[in-house]
């Protein structure tokens, strides 16, 4: 087990936010307020065909900031949409971002942020602490209830050339405000609210058993688990409930909080590894490795494992287990063979999750052998 | 991901979690000190430049901000300029322009501009001549023009200076012209023009050396010549447009740039077809005299021969009319040693004209020694 003292230096960084039914409508204010004259409203084209991205664009309207829309993103947004964005927000002479969507469309307009701000190419970014000039002022309104990009420091995009999903890491990625609003949440489809949710999960387990966790990163870890084990199936069950949703997007909210500051661990690492190659979604890739990650760490930060089951119910259960029947029940069962992984692919997989930066505060330190296996059991 | 030695993967995980060096929430401030210093720093550029800058709010036409060379040539402090409109520091000779410009500002297309020649008014009075550009621009929600004054004193003295010299070479009474370094015709005065026979100076622009010459190889050979000594003094004979040849005198010169690289030539051209012509007649001429000198002479030594036999005669005979004859002999004699002393003087004369005219020193030489040889004998 790693030793924690309280001691230890550690560091809470989070953006001014606003929560609340209604929060969508201030992002006219908020753009004014910031100074921006023309913004680049990044969404994908669910989103806007939603709806969320045309009331967004109204609230600009109404305080005087005019738009352009930038739509082309894609589930896991690439180096190539990021580059486009970024030279639709010069062209534009755009001077403030507004993001509109789930974790894609708000990745993507921190990377198109500081591209535009450095005039670099998004990849040369990759790592931690490598952007000198901060990005443009970003709004962000996320529309589900899972990512947290609208309050952490990461930014994930796929380097389309190098098939890999690069990390860029930074304090200065984290958004000027984010507008919590939980009526977006509610054109979720379920798979989506499942997902997303799950990932949520993941992100404040991951943080709560990080060897970089905090008493403040702790506090948001535990009520973002309580809030997904109480609503996440209730909202699927009741999509319309914007009280459900509110709980969801707040568990989210708590999640970011936590996994931003303390960071994540060996399942991020993993499932960055994959959709590095395969076209799986985050959260789904999250759910399936979650379970056999808990099982691979228990023994170094069990204590922490325990209450996370307890949190997430009675039972002799061990906590993966309660994981796992958890993400059964809301109808996540399938497996990453069933996802397109293929087991030959397994060692390059384990070699690029042990390079990446998640795994340095996953509580055990796993061998490239110890990943092989979880991938396997994965499987 | 992003590749890191496991050796520093503690290192690594003190940034991840906000510890490393350059780990700072999101801030502008050091941006803003960035591009604030940029501003100071373009902004002590646009002070040195000897451009008078004014920027004015187009709806009052109230200065808004000036560099500093303002300050320079006006005098006025920058608290002074930033109340006054800006036709106030116009010449009221020009003023009205002005005044019909700003009232029109609002108007003006964005990035359209205006020159005007105009002086400003130092706070002591004085006029300095400027050439001022003025420019609708929009910053931020607000317009404004922007004026750059340009001191034109120096260039106007330089341009009169121009004119004045432009003049000369175009009054002048001899033949100037002006070619690049392959002999093209850049410039060519009036008078070139008459002398060549083409009735104004545009026909000669671009025509080559080579034209103005009987010898067409002459321009070639005066471009060479040029090249390699700067300067040529030669004569030779010239055509004209109508195909006759004539005398030209033609003065060289290689105009250079301060580097010493040469960058077109002059000629200066003389029609000398008169003074060749008049020469030439006083070299016949004097060839003339000098026969007719030679033919007196040889004409005393042909009467004295004959007379000196008279003479002895007229000596050895007892006679009363001898002593008649001796005497009519002397007054031939006195007569033929007054044309022997004539022709002497004649010669003289000659050589005085030869030394003043033809220049040929040693015919003169021979002609002087000739004529007192002459003169001794007798």
């Amino acid at each position: 087990m790693i030793p924690r003292n309280q001691l230890d230096l550690r560091k809470f960084v989070a953006p001014e936010f606003v929560c609340g039914h209604g929060a969508l409508r201030l992002a006219g204010r908020y753009a004014r307020n910031f100074g921006m004259r023309h913004v680049l409203l990044v969404t994908d084209p669910g989103v806007r065909a939603a709806g969320w991205a045309g009331a967004v664009g109204e609230s600009l309207a109404e305080a005087g900031v005019s738009f352009t829309v930038f739509d082309s993103v894609s589930v896991n947004p690439r180096s190539r949409e990021v580059m486009a964005g970024k030279e639709t927000y010069l062209a534009e002479e755009c001077n403030g971002i507004v993001a509109v969507g789930g974790g894609s469309p708000m990745d993507c307009a921190k990377g198109i942020g500081i591209a535009s701000s450095n005039m670099r190419d998004i990849r040369v970014f990759e790592g931690v602490d490598r952007v000198p000039v901060p990005a443009p002022p970003l709004i962000c309104i996320p529309t589900t209830a899972g990512s947290s990009a609208d309050v952490s420091q990461f930014a994930i995009i796929t380097d389309e050339e190098r098939k890999r999903k690069i990390g860029i890491i930074s304090k200065a990625l984290v958004p000027d405000i984010s507008l919590l609003d939980p009526e977006p949440l509610t054109s979720m489809p379920r798979d989506l609210t499942v997902d997303t949710g799950i990932d949520a999960l993941c992100h404040a387990i991951e943080a709560y058993v990080s060897n970089a966790s905090s008493p403040m990163t702790d506090m948001h870890a535990l009520e973002a688990i309580r809030l997904i084990v109480r609503a996440l199936p209730a909202a699927v069950e009741e999509p319309d409930d914007l009280n459900l949703r509110f709980s969801t997007l707040l568990a989210s909210l708590h999640a970011g909080l936590a996994f931003s500051n303390a960071s994540v661990g060996a399942v991020h690492a993993m499932s960055h590894s994959i959709g590095g190659v395969y076209d799986v979604a985050h959260g789904r890739c999250n759910a399936l490795l979650l379970e056999h990650v808990m099982a691979a760490n228990y023994e170094a930060a069990s204590d922490r494992y325990d209450r996370i089951g307890a949190i997430m119910g009675p039972g002799r259960e061990t906590p993966a287990e309660k994981v796992a029947a958890f993400r059964k029940a809301l109808g996540v069962t399938g497996t990453l063979a069933a996802a397109g992984v293929r087991g030959d692919a397994i060692p390059a997989l384990a070699e690029a999750a042990y390079n990446d930066p998640c795994m340095v505060t996953n509580p055990r330190n796993l061998t490239r052998e110890e990943i092989e296996r979880i991938y396997k059991h994965a499987l | 991901m992003h590749s890191e030695p496991p050796d520093d993967r503690g290192t690594l995980r003190e940034k991840i979690i906000g510890l490393g060096e350059t780990s700072l929430h999101k801030s502008y401030y050091p941006e803003l000190q960035s591009r604030l210093a940029e501003l100071e720093r373009f902004r002590a550029l646009l002070d040195q430049t000897y451009d008078a800058i004014f920027l004015i709010r187009a709806d009052t036409g109230i200065l808004a901000d000036v560099n500093a060379s303002v300050r320079a040539y006006l005098g006025y402090s920058k608290k002074e300029l930033l109340k006054k409109p800006f036709v106030d520091l116009i010449s009221p000779s020009r003023r009205a322009k002005f005044e019909e410009v700003f009232r029109g500002s609002g108007n003006l297309p964005s990035e359209s501009r205006q020159t005007f020649i105009a002086p400003l008014v130092a706070r002591d009075g004085t006029e300095i001549p400027m050439e001022i550009t003025v420019r609708s621009v929009t910053l931020g929600t607000e317009q404004y023009i922007v004026a750059i004054a340009r001191d034109i004193t120096e260039r106007l003295l330089a341009e009169r200076e121009l004119r004045i010299k432009e003049s000369a070479l175009e009054s002048s009474t001899n033949g100037i012209l002006i070619a690049d370094l392959t002999g093209a015709v850049m410039y060519a005065n009036q008078s070139f023009a008459a002398i060549f026979g083409y009735e104004d100076t545009g026909a000669l622009a671009g025509m080559n050396l080579e034209a103005f010459f009987a010898d067409p190889t002459v321009g070639e050979k005066v471009t060479a010549h040029l090249l390699d000594n700067h300067t040529i003094v030669q004569e030779t004979i010239g055509l004209r447009n109508n195909g006759s040849p004539f005398h030209i005198q033609i003065s060289g010169s290689v105009v250079q740039n301060d580097a010493g690289r040469p960058l077109c030539i002059m000629l200066i051209v003389m029609d000398i077809t008169e003074r060749i012509l008049t020469e030439q007649m006083k070299r016949e001429t004097y060839a003339q005299l000098g026969k007719n000198i030679e033919q007196f002479a040889i004409l005393g030594d042909h009467i004295r021969n004959p007379l000196q036999v008279i003479v002895g005669y007229a000596e050895m005979i007892d006679d009363p009319f001898a002593e008649k004859i001796l005497e009519q002999a002397r007054r031939i004699d006195d007569l033929v040693t007054e044309l022997d002393r004539g022709w002497v003087e004649s010669a003289n004369v000659r050589q005085f004209l030869r030394r003043r005219g033809d220049g040929t020193g040693s015919l003169k030489e021979a002609l002087f020694r000739f004529s007192k040889r002459n003169k001794e004998d007798l």
